[in-house]
């Protein structure tokens, strides 16, 4: 049948006649990728409960662990066929392998932030950076292609030094750094680098990704829809691969200091009450979890913020958050902010006497947001609002015309948190 | 161990190789399926493997029997995997049983009656039950494990075998559950989905025509995704079908089905009795279920503390969570049929700050915002009937019927 046939191709283990040093992983295999980019198979949790004793016999390479078991579908994604279950040994110094920069050159396909000078023909080491490349096959990696991990540090570093620039639209320089750590990203599953080192490197690639996950909602232009869908796909991939250097790495000695915060991540993607983000319920995710996890504060926060969302508690919602988000789990919920006062607002309309329209004032102060701002996103949802002798801003309720605004919601500011603004 | 004859060695291997080639030409599948069963350490399996362990040179003797030379390929792995399986080697003992299998599976292929399918079923549940030891087996000793895995492929093929039009394709359930049963061991659940698509809307299967115990463990893994997604009224019609048609005998069985029903039922507005919670052992909903019928949130809050590792690892911690909204409908229910007996003209006027002294009693510190929205919140999901009118603080309920049952229905989200 088509769907075991399927699986077969998914679930195939690496022959057994391969050392035990280097296996236990399933190479690269060109993934089935399913359409629908964060479906649940982004989310393979990582099986190994074992200590990771043999690794540390690999004296040749001091600070590499090899990966002992694989998280398939995402090695896959990162390229290539299972030809070989041998990881490369990566050489090259630059930020983009030479034979990349000079055929760049000649073919003009150089990045704004590549060109020398503003030479659309001209490049050099320090600018250039490597491409992510969809489809590699095994068989054609050179280890002179691939940039061992120190270079990776440095290239990850220089790539998100450049956030800072304000010398281009946003999209511009999301778009390069979304690409260029794609390709770090590939360059250090190749060489299945799997150790503390890249798990700060894969943090910083997730923060990346939630700051962009922010920003790109003020954003506009042709492109930016795909943009945000894009990066969304990637900030859930960078993150399941994160969860699985935990698991991987984690000994009874060593707690990472943010473990608990980015796991927090998990729980705040599912305030999107229209679909399951991840793919994988939540419930399930959770059983999995260790318990100093689900303990820490920064789980408790979002598992509050999580119930207090499903239960329509607006009040508690955005109490809790101006009380303990940090900033990254801000980036996250504000997307899923404007539901909630939405929500919130169908609530009073609904609920509410009718004689005794509701206060925008104190809607507004429970909202977390400007009155002005209040008024417009009950405009925005089909409702009237009024005022009184005084001025003072009323919302009348029963009003039959609620609805959810088709293009979604306008991104209020969020007092209270202004520190966190923009 | 102790001495065993040469002669009593050739004995007990001949006695199996009989054994094993009278099954197949009388097809005769329990019998068969006896043969295989490694993990039941039955006495003649072990002192065979006891045997075999004395005797290195067994192939030969397969090889000249008459009746099962043809049967080498699924046999000399089998004396394999059971020797190394008694001497404690137990990936070793999985792989060769792996081996075996696949032999078997090839020969099988080529019988056509489904007479074979116990002895079937008997691989299937030795190659998960021999990768899961193997796969401690490699965890202790610091490595990947990963043949629980392979078992899963190796069944997948199982199931494209029998997925066909024959009498064979009753069997596909038992590989099915087996599946799940792997599946869920390792996390991968979503991997199930496509086995589920094949039984529920492939034309070949007719799920009427299952084995009894097959659809039961069905229903229950079934039944169990639907409670992850929260799909209410999906378990429930899938864990009361396991649970109806699970044998009463089996209470351990009925016992886990319960521990998911429970936390269903309850989002539908049912609650047990508390003697089906003592008789099968599931006291930590006896809490929950008493906050439901008083009405009391700080007793709820305190039960999903109390087992918030059990809940979390079963999965219903987030289906607990729900049951809050039922708990304040209750409390307010209360707080109404109180005000009734006092004063029957203004008992459908709850006054805001009644309700925080109500809560207040309770230990839950709440100010009026939060029991507003509270409230707002119950009036818009139909768990109260009214409104509510903000100047006044009051709630004002419907003179009819103001506290809707859920009548096995989830709340409305």
């Amino acid at each position: 049948m088509d769907e075991s046939g399927h699986h077969r191709r998914r679930n195939r283990n690496p022959p057994s006649s391969h050392s035990s040093s280097f296996t236990g992983t399933g190479g690269f295999r060109r993934r089935e990728l399913s359409s629908h980019p964060t479906k649940s198979s982004n989310f393979v949790s990582s099986t190994s409960t074992s200590s990771l004793n043999n690794s540390r016999d690999l004296k040749q390479i001091p600070n590499w662990k090899h990966r002992r078991n694989s998280s398939q579908e995402e090695k896959g994604e990162e390229g290539g066929t299972d030809d070989s279950f041998t990881p490369v040994i990566g050489t090259c110094l630059f930020m983009c392998p030479e034979g990349e920069r000079t055929q760049r050159e000649r073919l003009r396909d150089l990045a704004v932030f590549e060109r020398l000078n503003g030479d659309p023909r001209k490049t050099s080491p320090d600018l250039a950076v490597k491409k992510f490349c969809r489809t590699i096959s095994n068989k054609y990696i050179q280890a002179s292609d691939v940039r061992p991990l120190p270079v990776l540090e440095d290239t990850l570093k220089y790539l998100l030094d450049l956030l800072d620039s304000s010398d281009h639209p946003f999209e511009v320089v999301h778009d390069f750094i979304f690409d260029r750590t794609r390709s770090i990203r590939q360059d250090l599953s190749m060489q299945n680098i799997v150790n503390e080192r890249a798990i700060h490197m894969y943090e910083e690639v997730v923060k990346f990704h939630i700051i962009s996950h922010l920003k790109l909602q003020s954003c506009s232009g042709s492109n930016i829809s795909s943009l945000r869908y894009l990066n969304m796909e990637q900030l859930t991939k960078a993150l399941a691969s994160l969860y699985n250097l935990y698991d991987l790495n984690r000994n009874v000695n060593s707690v990472f200091e943010n473990e608990a915060e980015f796991r927090s991540f998990y729980v705040l993607l599912h305030l999107n009450s229209r679909s399951q983000p991840m793919g994988e319920s939540l419930s399930l995710w959770l059983r999995l979890l260790p318990s100093s996890i689900i303990k820490s504060k920064e789980m408790c926060f979002s598992r509050r913020v999580l119930r207090y969302f499903r239960m329509g508690n607006y009040k508690s919602f955005f109490c809790t958050i101006a009380g303990e988000a940090s900033y990254l789990q801000y980036c996250i919920m504000k997307l899923y902010i404007g539901e909630v006062r939405a929500l919130a607002v169908s609530y009073i309309n609904n609920c509410c006497y009718k004689l005794h329209p509701y206060p925008l004032t104190h809607l507004s102060k429970l909202l977390m947001m400007k009155e002005s701002d209040m008024e417009s996103l009950c405009n925005a949802c089909g409702l009237e609002t009024t005022a009184d002798e005084s001025g003072n801003k009323l919302l009348p309720t029963k009003q039959t015309t609620f609805c959810i605004p088709k293009e979604g919601f306008q991104s209020y500011d969020l007092l209270g948190l202004q520190e966190f603004e923009r | 161990m102790a001495y065993i004859s040469m002669g009593e060695v050739h004995r007990r291997i001949t006695e199996y190789l009989n054994g094993f080639a009278d099954a197949v030409s009388s097809q005769d599948g329990g019998s068969l399926a006896r043969l295989l069963s490694l993990s039941s350490n039955s006495p003649s399996l072990l002192s065979l493997a006891d045997a075999l362990n004395v005797f290195q040179d067994a192939n030969r003797l397969i090889k000249q029997s008459d009746k099962c030379s043809q049967f080498a390929e699924i046999i000399v792995p089998l004396f394999r995997s059971l020797q190394n399986y008694r001497l404690g080697n137990l990936v070793d003992a999985y792989h060769a049983f792996e081996k075996s299998s696949n032999a078997f599976v090839q020969e099988f292929r080529n019988w056509e009656s489904a007479w074979a399918l116990e002895a079937l079923h008997v691989i299937a549940y030795e190659i998960r039950v021999l990768a899961e030891k193997a796969d401690r087996e490699l965890a202790s000793s610091g490595k990947s494990p990963e043949k629980l895995k392979g078992a899963g492929s190796f069944l997948m093929k199982v199931f494209g075998v029998l997925a066909g039009k024959g009498p064979k394709r009753v069997g596909a359930l038992y590989v099915t559950c087996q599946l799940f049963k792997i599946y869920f061991k390792l996390g991968t659940v979503h991997l199930c989905r496509s086995v589920i698509r094949s039984i529920e809307t492939a034309r070949i299967f007719d799920f009427e025509e299952f084995p009894r115990r097959d659809k039961v463990t069905y229903m229950y893994y079934t039944g169990r995704l639907e409670v992850f997604n929260e799909n209410f009224t999906a378990a429930d019609d899938k864990l009361s079908y396991a649970l109806t048609h699970c044998n009463l005998l089996k209470e351990a069985n009925i016992r886990m089905i319960l521990k998911y029903l429970i936390p269903v039922k309850l989002s539908l507005g049912i609650l047990p009795k508390s003697c089906l919670l003592e008789k099968y052992d599931l006291l930590e909903y006896s809490n929950v279920v008493l906050a439901l019928k008083r009405g009391d949130l700080r007793l709820l809050r305190r039960a999903l503390q109390e087992h918030e590792d059990q809940f979390l690892r079963s999965g219903v911690y987030l289906v607990l969570e729900k049951l809050e909204l039922q708990v304040y409908q209750r409390l307010l229910k209360k707080i109404y049929i109180i005000q009734k007996q006092k004063d029957p003209s203004k008992a459908h006027q709850l006054k805001l700050e009644i309700i925080v002294k109500a809560l207040k009693w309770l230990e839950m510190d709440m100010d009026l915002d939060e029991v507003e929205c509270i409230m707002t919140i119950l009036i818009y999901k139909n768990l109260v009937k009214g409104y509510f009118a903000h100047k006044s603080k009051v709630v004002v309920l419907s003179k009819q019927d103001p506290f809707p049952k859920l009548n096995g229905k989830p709340v409305s989200s």
